[in-house]
């Protein structure tokens, strides 16, 4: 139990030290481009007297020292205060500034975000278990070709065309499903639509989306593994001892693939949210992903704020999850607290 | 190490054979020859054939609600709309020649699909190569330094590629093309590729290399201790020799099947890029662009409308996307299963 708890702490460890490096860099690189957050505050004028400038800075806080400015923003992270944004910053009076609060964004973004890509991972598993184990029954056949074909199908078609396609035929034009948005989990008196019902039945149609581009991976993957053990001793001791097809795969062959997931899905972390830019997009949902492209686009200048707060949310969502694989996998395998896990090869998906 | 009898087969020509043997492989191979043919000179070749360019505009090959034509039609080969005194179009003059669009037209502007695929395969391609080529010369050299040699070069490369992989991508992307894009999409060298071509392939490389470079080092740790190292070294061979001569060749096909994957992810990259809106300059196509022209922006997301757009105009650049990739696939494979016949694939 020791030995778990050290390496619980060794890798909490390393996942502050991640945040802490993401922040910072972040930081570095804003420093590094020259940029105007005066600019915010007065974004309709075409040029900035100097008072104008100094004013803007003064009241944006970006007069002060960076060190300062760099304490004083992990100060408020300590404390889960992301601070205001620049984007859309007002002012009102001689020294008043009214601006937005990005907390509630990131409130309301990251819920979306996250039900996609938990739902959709839970849905990937479901079909890429009995698929590979399929293919990786007989490697080269009619059905393993078949299952390789498609799932390459569903990596090579965007899916962002995919969710558009699905979102438009099934959910505006026939009506099987609702016409994109996202409804809140938790049932909330007056919403529009809420609860587990309503929520599942909105997020049908993108864990779809996202299981499509992910299958191939994991089916290979399954199928790898699956037929590697095939061949082992224990599988013809288990055969000759009469167990039976059914139990000897879901027994026998399958669990051994399970470490392999676990790994893949502690990796594929970041990708996800990566590719739920698009899934929001096509079903109109206003998750992390959107904020985090609009947060980079900005066509005023970078709104260094909210990319911080996106940032600092994405990596801690990413090292969360590594936390909970890492532990998980070390649980599961006691073997794993000295070895290296392997993050050599990531997917054809892993890109997108 | 000159072997001249021809009594036992190199490692090359033995996973040639091996290749050579494996059907699938084959077509694969064929596949791609295929591909990057009609890419790079099928534009030209089937424009001087059908009579036009891919820049060519042609309205009568829209309709009133500007959905293009389909597949094999005839339009007028005209540039002109002809309208009567109300605003009204109308046919073109008699006599106006018409010109075939072999896979219809692609969009509101009326070009020609086939000839834009084609070019756009030419992008795409250019962009997946030179991505992973960037990528190449970028990872292998800093993979090496940091398994080979190890200490602070390796701490840095190690701690600082684990951070940034574990980060979506694509940001990256987008945020180093809206702050780069001034400076290097002009880049062409002439015309000799189209503008932000080499600003999206060098984007895409500078943000991949940890994958050939964790590749190498991997490798360089483990076999950095070998014997035959060992014994390299003790014959006075320099570090230098020792990695070109014996440490290379064992990298190496792990680095080939790296980079068909790579480029084939390379080009599912630039669709991505193409759906944010970033990328490639919007006259010359990409097999991304083509897309996008249809389905929008993740700002503006198109809402399919069957009046308006042809299902071709889905179907042709994803097939394409669907061949590329299948054959780039089956090659890596293929490769790594002829360099590696002991392991089940």
């Amino acid at each position: 139990m020791t030995r778990l708890l050290t390496f619980f702490l060794r890798r909490l460890a390393a996942a502050v030290f991640t945040l802490i490096l993401m922040i910072t860099l972040t930081f570095v690189l804003f420093w590094a481009i020259p940029s105007d957050p005066a600019n915010f505050v007065y974004p309709a004028a075409q040029h900035l007297t100097d008072y104008q400038l100094a004013h803007a800075n003064h009241l944006l806080g970006t007069d002060r020292p960076l060190l300062e400015q760099y304490a004083s923003y992990l100060w408020h992270l300590l404390h889960f205060d992301f601070g205001t944004q620049w984007a859309g910053s007002q002012v009102t009076g001689e020294q008043q500034l009214v601006r937005l609060p990005i907390g509630p964004q990131l409130a309301s973004a990251v819920p979306q975000t996250l039900s996609i890509i938990i739902g959709g991972a839970l849905l990937v598993v479901l079909l890429a278990v009995p698929l590979g184990a399929i293919s990786g029954r007989r490697i080269g056949s009619v059905s393993d070709r078949t299952i390789s074909l498609v799932a390459l199908v569903g990596i090579c078609t965007h899916p962002m065309v995919v969710g558009l396609t699905l979102n438009t035929a099934l959910g505006q034009q026939l009506r099987w499903f609702p016409p994109g948005g996202y409804c809140p989990l938790i049932p909330t008196s007056g919403a529009y639509c809420s609860g587990p019902v309503d929520w599942a039945s909105h997020l049908l149609l993108p864990w779809i989306t996202f299981a499509l581009l992910f299958l191939a991976l994991y089916t290979r993957m399954i199928r790898a593994s699956v037929a590697e053990t095939m061949h082992a001793d224990y599988i013809r001791t288990a055969r000759a001892k009469g167990v039976g097809e059914t139990r000897l795969m879901t027994r026998h062959v399958l669990p051994n693939a399970g470490l392999r997931i676990l790994t893949m899905v502690g990796m594929e972390i970041g990708t996800a949210i990566g590719v739920c830019i698009f899934i929001e997009s096509a079903y109109g949902f206003q998750g992390l992903g959107r904020l985090s492209v609009t947060a980079l686009f900005g066509t005023v200048g970078l709104d260094l704020p909210l990319i911080l707060a996106v940032v600092f949310v994405i990596t801690l969502i990413v090292v969360i999850g590594n936390l909970l694989v890492d532990t998980l996998y070390a649980v599961i395998d006691p073997r794993a607290g000295q070895m290296l896990r392997e993050r050599e090869s990531k997917s054809l998906a892993g890109v997108i | 190490m000159q072997a001249t009898d021809g009594a036992a087969l190199g490692p090359f020509r033995l996973t040639l054979r091996r290749i050579r043997r494996d059907r699938w492989t084959l077509a694969a191979v064929g596949l791609l020859a295929f591909i990057v043919f009609c890419s790079f000179a099928g534009g030209s070749i089937a424009g001087a054939f059908v009579g036009h360019s891919a820049q060519d505009q042609y309205p009568y090959a829209v309709d009133d609600n500007f959905k293009p034509a389909g597949p094999w039609t005839r339009v007028p080969d005209t540039s002109y709309v002809n309208a009567n005194d109300y605003g009204e179009t109308i046919p073109p003059p008699k006599g106006t020649k018409k010109t075939l669009l072999v896979l219809g037209a692609d969009g509101t502007l009326g070009r020609d699909e086939l000839l834009r695929l084609l070019d756009g395969g030419r992008t795409s391609l250019e962009i997946g190569i030179f991505g992973a080529f960037v990528a190449l010369l970028v990872g292998v050299p800093l993979g090496i330094v940091s398994g080979y040699f190890g200490g602070f070069t390796d701490t840095v490369v190690s701690r600082l590629t684990e951070s940034i992989m574990a980060f979506p991508l694509i940001l990256f992307l987008v945020f180093a093309s809206v702050r780069l894009a001034d400076t290097l999409t002009p880049i062409g060298w002439g015309s000799t590729i189209p503008d932000g071509v080499f600003l999206v392939g060098l984007l895409i490389g500078l943000f991949t290399w940890f994958y050939p470079a964790r590749l190498v080092r991997a490798e360089m740790l483990t076999l950095r201790n070998a014997e035959y190292v060992s014994a390299a070294r003790s014959l006075g061979a320099s570090e230098w020799r020792i990695v070109r001569r014996h440490l290379f060749p064992h990298v190496l096909p792990a680095l080939i099947v790296w980079s068909a994957i790579a480029v084939a992810a390379n080009i599912l990259l630039e669709v991505g890029l193409s759906f944010v809106g970033v990328g490639v300059q919007a006259q010359t196509p990409t097999w991304g662009s083509m897309l996008s022209q249809v389905w929008g922006t993740i700002f503006a997301p198109g809402r399919y409308n069957s009046s308006t757009y042809s299902t071709w105009q889905t179907i042709l650049p994803t097939l394409a996307i669907l061949l590329t990739v299948f054959a780039l696939n089956q090659l890596s494979e293929g490769i790594r299963s002829a360099l590696e016949p002991w392991s089940s694939r």
